[in-house]
């Protein structure tokens, strides 16, 4: 390992004596009260409640004596993100030699959501399930082997073929996202994509709800969702096979059985897909170095996001039925690490630190790490920003609810210099610490982590009010958050005075994760804990009313075999998850303490 | 002989009875212990390195002073003090060659620890290991009792290093006594002292350990002798906390079972503490005297656990710690409120050092309940 940690002269008895170890917990519960109050309408991003918090935040920053980052004016930099996509009358025509029809209104067409806008004319292909294994997976399956596509409009199946045993299941499920048949259709030429529910699957004959996306541009090809109904119609035109039995005949996976023209027929599409743009608001100051040479050495950042959900509209709230709609307080999430930031921020205020440290809260963090990710992105242009010369990034998310002195610290694997930098900041504070080499986690440290800096989260673990209206400010313990801001502060303290920035180790990103949110459908009402990294899953809290509730698991068990694989991490279960059944039971056997039980659940559709 | 009255028969049934009765009440409830009810606010105190461990605390608590392979361009451990305080460590070996088992002098605060620097072959032996690792061909590892190791001490800043032993033969294991005025430690000089049957010949081949005896010294290392006499590894000594006694681990001739032992300072009054026929071994007094903490493989050759027992070894040894991996070296703090060990409870090949409060008063209830050893078995 390099030697990297040279010390700063700061004798160490004035870095501790600088970091104070008395509690302000009065100043972090008046953060979390506010930001998590229910005026603040649960900090939407684009909304008046994320607002309001954004300027709460900024006279935090200003009252504590960050300035504003160079180049900006203010506290506030705002970011564009598209808000919701909705369907702004797409059609469909049909025309063969004898008559033809056309469909409007979404219950029979609706785009997809990372659809072009455009109108497409053209012959029709049936490509199956639309379906391409590449061909590094050792797994011969590809939907348009046979089929040529250029210029047509491809209809296809979504999911992929329902009768597999569980092993092809589980490969051709992670290419069965739309974005990827999307993608794989147009590699090949095709002017449209066109996606049914097949009569033999989950959700048969249904539309495909717009799903949440992000995305200001579409993906470069038109695509649409049409019901069952309309799909029949044009099977209508196939000589020998109904939309079913073609259906079937692909169902058990066979590769050799292929797709086909539909002759004679004209498909018009035109889709119209309405993206709503809005700005949203990272906030952020900088606290000065005070080494005269900092201006040339790369800076701390400590962020955390402090965006919430609003009132569950998009897509991630856990809400129960009957709390659906809510204010989702985010108090946990992430109302902890904001105002664990600032806490951070005032004990580095007060104290001498070399490089220069930022303190940054991020917005659009639920809905995809906008925030950060525009902040990474935007900084490239800015030279005093560039993301290669960020020394590293301390990340809070979730960090409220802390049991049992335990705290997990993620992504360490990304220097070879945080054992001995969370070594040294631990031992005054004394946490129980759980390290976590994997940087990929679900929160904004990715961003950065994408940008080739060194990145750490802390982490207090999942719990049942996790996006719920019911995660609330008086559930916050906060006598251990203000022990997580002292420990972020000492991290953040020990980084500046570095005299040379940590290196950056790259972690080879886990290749064997389930495909894209839209394949997963299968819902069980888990809620994982994503702190440990014990042999098996331990869940930490089960969705009251859920499949996994009514089978009979409960919180602090720990999942050992889903569905007849082997459960040895959250990645195994999230691959299992793709390949389970509707409707089907499956068994799942879990410890519960030292005993061993084994029930069934039956997994309900996602949508 | 005659058969015995009926009633008689009948009275020993019944005390037969009583007694299951009276000693299944306590161990009943010693098999309802867990590790909460003695350790509290368990947590890993070193990150750094492939592998750390041998905590030992400074006379007022605030220092520790432990071994950790984190050296750059050195595979084996270095000697490193750690404040309690600031969390900042400092080396206080010199860099080179292998070290291991420091103490720190009450008085003055210097380090003392067994180290290979001065053999020339050092750097050689440190490339030929990282060579090894590299490969892949990492043994598994194991202490090699070179015979190049001597006791040195330094100051905590690692200046005026002083070599305190110069004969033939692994010299380490050493630790002060609480005045600060004599070390004991641990010494193979005997293997190359006297000429040694072809049996004896043979064995410092396989098990050069086994002529490991507890030897003591002034601090200066001056009034070298000897403590102990008898066929396989004696070693591990510490004083107790008002210098009359020495625990110490001795091993039977094959090197695989090891049990607890004490004597008083002279060599005197030696009595063997524990006794499961297991490997019971790195023992250490609490600072109250009343009793020893240790580690012992019992429940599983590589299922290394630690224990405590009266320090007269009149009851059966209390268990403390439950957690996969090993847990072993445990080193109470001079206020006898925390404690400090060796283990991989976090998963993978290396020990950490381990840091958690100390609960006394549960120790004292659970050595006071646990049964006696002669009714044990």
């Amino acid at each position: 390992m390099r030697q990297l940690l040279e010390f700063a002269a700061a004798p160490a008895i004035l870095l501790i004596l600088a970091v104070p170890a008395a509690a302000d917990t009065a100043a972090l519960e008046r953060h979390v009260d506010r930001l998590a109050a229910e005026e603040l309408e649960g900090r939407l991003t684009g909304t008046g409640g994320e607002r309001a918090a954004a300027e709460y935040l900024a006279a935090e920053l200003e009252q504590l004596g960050a300035k504003p980052l160079p180049g900006q004016s203010g506290y506030l930099i705002p970011f564009e993100f598209t808000a919701g996509t909705s369907d702004d009358g797409s059609t469909l025509a049909l025309a063969w030699d004898s008559g033809g029809h056309e469909w409007t209104g979404v219950e029979s067409i609706q785009a997809l959501s990372f659809s072009d806008n455009g109108s497409v004319s053209g012959g029709v292909v049936f490509a199956g399930y639309g379906l391409v294994v590449p061909e590094s997976q050792d797994f011969g399956y590809d939907s348009y082997a046979t089929l040529d596509v250029e210029d047509k409009i491809v209809v296809v199946l979504r999911y992929f073929p329902e009768d597999l045993d569980q092993e092809s299941r589980s490969k051709l499920a992670r290419y069965s996202g739309l974005r990827y048949k999307a993608l794989q259709a147009r590699e090949r030429g095709a002017r449209a994509l066109v996606v049914v529910s097949g009569p033999r699957s989950p959700n048969a004959g249904e539309i495909i709800p717009m799903a949440f996306d992000t995305a200001v541009a579409g993906s470069g090809i038109v695509a649409a969702s049409i019901s069952g109904a309309v799909a029949e119609r044009l099977f209508e035109q196939v000589p020998d096979k109904t939309l079913e039995q073609a259906q079937a005949a692909l169902d058990d996976g066979n590769p050799h059985v292929t797709g086909f023209e539909i002759a004679g027929v004209e498909l018009t599409l035109d889709v119209k897909v309405e993206r709503e743009t809005r700005t949203g608001f990272n906030v952020a100051g900088i606290l000065a170095g005070n080494d005269a040479q900092t201006a040339d050495k790369p800076y701390v950042i400590v962020g955390a996001h402090y965006d919430h959900l609003g009132r569950g509209d998009s897509g991630n709230s856990l809400a129960k039925q009957e709390e659906a709609g809510g204010v989702h307080h985010g108090a946990d999430d992430n109302a902890s690490g904001a105002a664990a930031v600032l806490a951070a921020g005032v004990r580095l205020a007060g104290t001498e630190h070399r490089r220069h440290v930022v303190l940054a809260f991020w917005s659009g963090e639920e809905l995809g790490l906008l925030g950060s990710s525009a902040f990474v992105n935007g900084a490239k242009s800015e030279p005093t920003l560039d993301p290669g010369r960020v020394a590293g990034y301390l990340n809070m998310d979730m960090v409220g609810r802390m049991r049992d002195n335990r705290l997990t610290v993620q992504a360490i694997g990304s220097s070879s210099a945080w054992p001995i930098l969370i070594e040294r900041s631990n031992v005054p504070v004394g946490f129980d610490l759980q390290t976590i080499d994997d940087p990929y986690l679900p929160t904004d440290s990715t961003a950065f982590n994408s940008a080739g800096v060194p990145t750490l989260n802390l982490f207090t673990g999942s719990h049942e009010d996790y996006h719920r209206p019911s995660d609330t400010a008086d559930k916050i313990n906060y006598e251990d958050l203000d022990r997580v801001a002292r420990f972020s502060a000492l991290i953040a303290r020990r980084l500046a005075d570095l005299e040379e920035a940590p290196d950056f180790v790259k972690v080879a990103p886990r290749t064997d994760q389930g495909g894209g949110r839209d394949t997963l459908r299968a819902f069980t009402g888990t809620i994982p804990d994503y702190t440990t990294e014990v042999e098996g899953l331990r869940l930490s809290g089960v969705i009251e009313g859920g499949p996994a509730a009514e089978g009979g698991l409960l919180e602090g068990d720990v999942i050992t075999e889903f569905a007849g694989q082997k459960i040895a991490n959250i990645y195994d279960y999230t691959y299992a998850l793709d390949v389970v059944k509707v409707g089907e039971p499956v068994k799942v056997v879990f410890l519960r303490g030292d005993e061993r039980h084994e029930i069934e659940i039956v997994p309900r559709a996602r949508d | 002989m005659t058969e015995p009255h009926p009633r008689h028969r009948i009275r020993l049934a019944m005390a037969a009875l009583l007694a299951i009765g009276i000693s299944g009440l306590p161990s009943a409830a010693v098999a309802e212990l867990s590790e909460a009810d003695f350790l509290s606010r368990v947590r890993r105190l070193t990150f750094e390195g492939r592998r750390a461990g041998e905590g030992y605390f400074s006379p007022d608590g605030k220092k520790l002073v432990f071994q950790s392979e984190r050296h750059q361009g050195n595979p084996f451990y270095q000697i490193y003090l750690l404040d309690l305080e600031t969390g900042e460590t400092s080396l206080v070996s010199p860099g080179p060659g292998k070290t291991t088992c420091p103490f720190i002098r009450p008085g003055s605060g210097d380090v003392l620890f067994g180290s290979t620097h001065h053999d020339p072959r050092s750097e050689e032996y440190q490339r030929a290991e990282l060579e090894a690792r590299a490969s892949g061909q990492e043994r598994r590892y194991a202490w090699d009792y070179d015979p190049e190791m001597e006791i040195w001490v330094a100051a905590a800043d690692g200046g005026g290093l002083t070599r305190l032993t110069d004969e033939r033969g692994y010299d380490a294991e050493g630790s002060y006594s609480p005045d600060g005025e004599w070390i004991v430690f641990a010494s193979t000089r005997e293997a190359f002292q006297r000429e040694l049957s072809e049996e004896e010949a043979k064995i410092l081949e396989i098990n050069p350990a086994y002529f490991g005896e507890i030897y003591i010294m002034r601090a200066d290392g001056s009034e070298q002798r000897r403590l102990t006499d008898a066929p396989g590894y004696d070693g591990g000594p510490f004083f107790s906390a008002d210098g009359s006694k020495i625990v110490w681990r001795r091993f039977d001739e094959e090197g695989l079972i090891a049990d607890v032992w004490t004597m008083s300072s002279d060599g005197s009054n030696q009595r063997q503490i524990t006794d499961f026929g297991s490997m019971s071994w790195a023992p250490y007094l609490h600072p109250s005297g009343e009793y020893i903490f240790f580690a012992s493989n019992k429940h599983g050759f590589a299922n290394f656990e630690v224990f405590i027992v009266d320090a007269d070894g009149r009851k059966e040894p209390v268990r403390v710690t439950y957690t996969d991996g090993f847990d072993g070296l445990p080193v109470p703090s001079p206020d006898g409120r925390r404690l400090a060990w060796t283990s991989t409870r976090h998963g993978g090949e290396g020990g950490q050092l381990y840091f958690a409060d100390w609960n006394h008063e549960s120790a004292l209830a659970a050595l006071a309940a646990a049964a006696d050893r002669s009714s044990a078995n």
